[in-house]
């Protein structure tokens, strides 16, 4: 009997991750699919071709998006690993003080950090450009990596840093030796997390962006609003590919870790 | 000392943008910066915006919907984590499908929830194979829905991965040396669960729950896709005010912005509250 229902909820969890995933291929290739039919009677496969053949809006944005996503996570990688570190430093108080501010970012709901800063973005000329959105989508992640560094750091060994030292290792030594090589997975790992925030964003870019930066979340998100369904399922399909390799590719990396049990 | 004053500099540089939006959301709901300033400065604006019942009524329906979503999710995930944390194949393969949807942007989750979830979606094509129902029309209103059902199950989906993974940590952890002492100690499998893993797991999952609401409360892209009209979801309310064609409502945006950062503090507050009740799990 338990056994049963083991197998029943393995099931459930099972079906629960597999079947969103073929709703999404499946329904961008729907053509006619009259209810209450389980399947599209006609295949229609527009949506795709005219994406490869560059005839649609979502080969541009998902570039686009590529190039957010990649500058969000190497720079919010780089703002946050100092933080983290300096917070992971403190004790007591000072240590939840630091750790709360940095979940700001974090917990602050987008649409309401996004109508502050649309005019603070304007009246510095960052408004509807890249480098507006950049920063916008650095806001949250800087905020996420910080908070990841700070749980890293926290339990950080540092007596290969004291040896180097003690062995008469300057500070950038100790850093480029010792430090960072050390980190160079937790770095990674927070670089993709970085990736991912940004690659997911809305509202941000919708409003610091102001229709201008055509990010694929945007593009996804019009096609919906327009009830064009087909291109919205592929349009959430390329949303979904490149986290899916990222976590394929976390798992294999993590392969002989046993902390976290994926 | 100095150190850590450089601590708390550092934390600041990552939470000043947050201050900037938040200083000029409150500069422009008592009128001094925006596009409009119909009142003057004064604390006119907010006054009128938080009478209006529809901004609280949004409110409790955006603080329903991430309740529930976070239960829910909070719910499913300690059964499972439960269930499947030993070395088998079964359990390998659930653990692994079961985070799948951790990495998947929140826009994605909402699309498939028009595509499962809408009247003429796969769910009620399914309901019709299995005779449940007849039409369209038979098939219950899951998104815009008054209830926010389609929109609560949508979140919990997505939601779930991150809880279950903060389960399994815990429970690989800490919960598995744990409940051996107990073990060792005489404890029956029944007061194992009950003094041991149930702790552990709750503990563990109270800030990681908190943050599952926040985010939810605050969260635009899915409300806006599976939300009904009447009442708004509070970020889909926001961003209304902020478009509208009336310059003279503009600014209210501004009002529900300090409502929806005074919420998301709040939580914050709870967050580490929650944290420093027990150091012990903190490692």
């Amino acid at each position: 009997m338990r056994s049963r229902l083991r197998l029943l909820m393995a099931g459930v969890v099972i079906l629960s991750a597999a079947l969103p995933f073929a709703v999404l291929a499946v329904g961008s290739v729907a053509g006619e699919w009259r209810w209450p039919a389980l399947v599209p009677s006609a295949i229609e496969g527009d949506a795709w071709t005219a994406t490869l053949a560059g005839g649609t809006r979502l080969g541009p944005a998902l570039l686009y998006s590529l190039a957010l996503g990649l500058a969000t996570g190497v720079l919010g990688t780089c703002v946050a690993l100092p933080v983290g570190r300096a917070i992971a430093e403190l004790h007591g108080w000072r240590r939840h003080l630091g750790a709360g501010m940095v979940f700001l970012p974090v917990a602050a709901p987008p649409i309401a950090l996004g109508t502050g800063l649309q005019l603070t973005s304007l009246s510095v000329g960052l408004g509807g450009t890249f480098q507006g959105v950049l920063l916008a989508h650095l806001i949250p992640t800087t905020g996420y990596l910080s908070l990841f560094f700070v749980g890293i750091l926290s339990v950080w060994d540092r007596r290969a840093e004291d040896e180097a030292r003690t062995l008469g290792a300057n500070p950038r030594q100790v850093l480029t030796r010792v430090t960072l090589p050390m980190l160079r997975p937790s770095i990674a790992a927070a670089a993709a997390l970085g990736f991912l925030i940004s690659w997911g964003q809305v509202p941000l870019t919708l409003l610091v962006g102001r229709g201008r930066v055509p990010t694929l979340p945007l593009e996804v998100f019009g096609y919906v609003q327009s009830g064009q369904e087909r291109f919205a399922a592929a349009g959430a399909l390329l949303l979904a590919l490149p986290p899916l390799l990222a976590l394929g590719a976390a798992r294999l990396a993590a392969r002989d870790v046993d902390v976290v049990p994926v | 000392m100095r150190r850590s004053w450089k601590g708390l500099a550092a934390a600041g540089v990552v939470a000043a943008p947050v201050g900037v939006g938040v200083v000029y959301a409150a500069a422009a709901a008592v009128g001094l910066v925006g596009v409009s300033r119909p009142d003057g400065a004064s604390g006119q604006r907010v006054a009128r915006v938080l009478a209006e019942p529809a901004v609280w009524e949004s409110t409790l329906w955006s603080l329903w919907v991430a309740s529930a979503s976070t239960i829910l999710a909070g719910a499913a995930a300690l059964g499972t984590a439960a269930v499947f944390r030993g070395p088998g194949r079964l359990d390998r393969s659930a653990r692994s499908a079961a985070v799948l949807p951790l990495p998947i942007p929140h826009l994605v989750a909402g699309v498939l929830g028009l595509l499962i979830l809408g009247q003429s979606g796969l769910l009620g094509r399914a309901a019709y194979a299995l005779r449940l129902v007849q039409a369209p029309a038979d098939v219950p209103a899951l998104v815009y829905d008054g209830w926010g059902v389609g929109l609560i199950l949508t979140l919990a989906w997505k939601e779930f991965a991150f809880l279950v993974l903060v389960a399994w940590s815990a429970l690989a952890e800490r919960g598995a040396a744990l409940e051996e002492a107990a073990r060792t100690l005489g404890a029956s499998p029944g007061q194992t669960f009950r003094r041991v893993t149930a702790p552990v797991l709750l503990r563990a999952m109270l800030p990681a729950g908190v943050a599952v609401f926040t985010f939810i409360l605050g969260s635009f892209e899915v409300a806006a896709l599976l939300g009904p009209s009447d009442p708004l979801p509070l970020p889909v309310l926001t961003l209304e005010r902020y478009t509208d064609a009336d310059l003279g409502r503009r600014s209210d945006a501004f009002v529900l912005a300090l409502l929806g950062i005074g919420l998301a503090a709040l939580a914050v507050g709870g967050h580490e509250w929650a944290r420093s009740r027990w150091p012990d799990l903190e490692g």
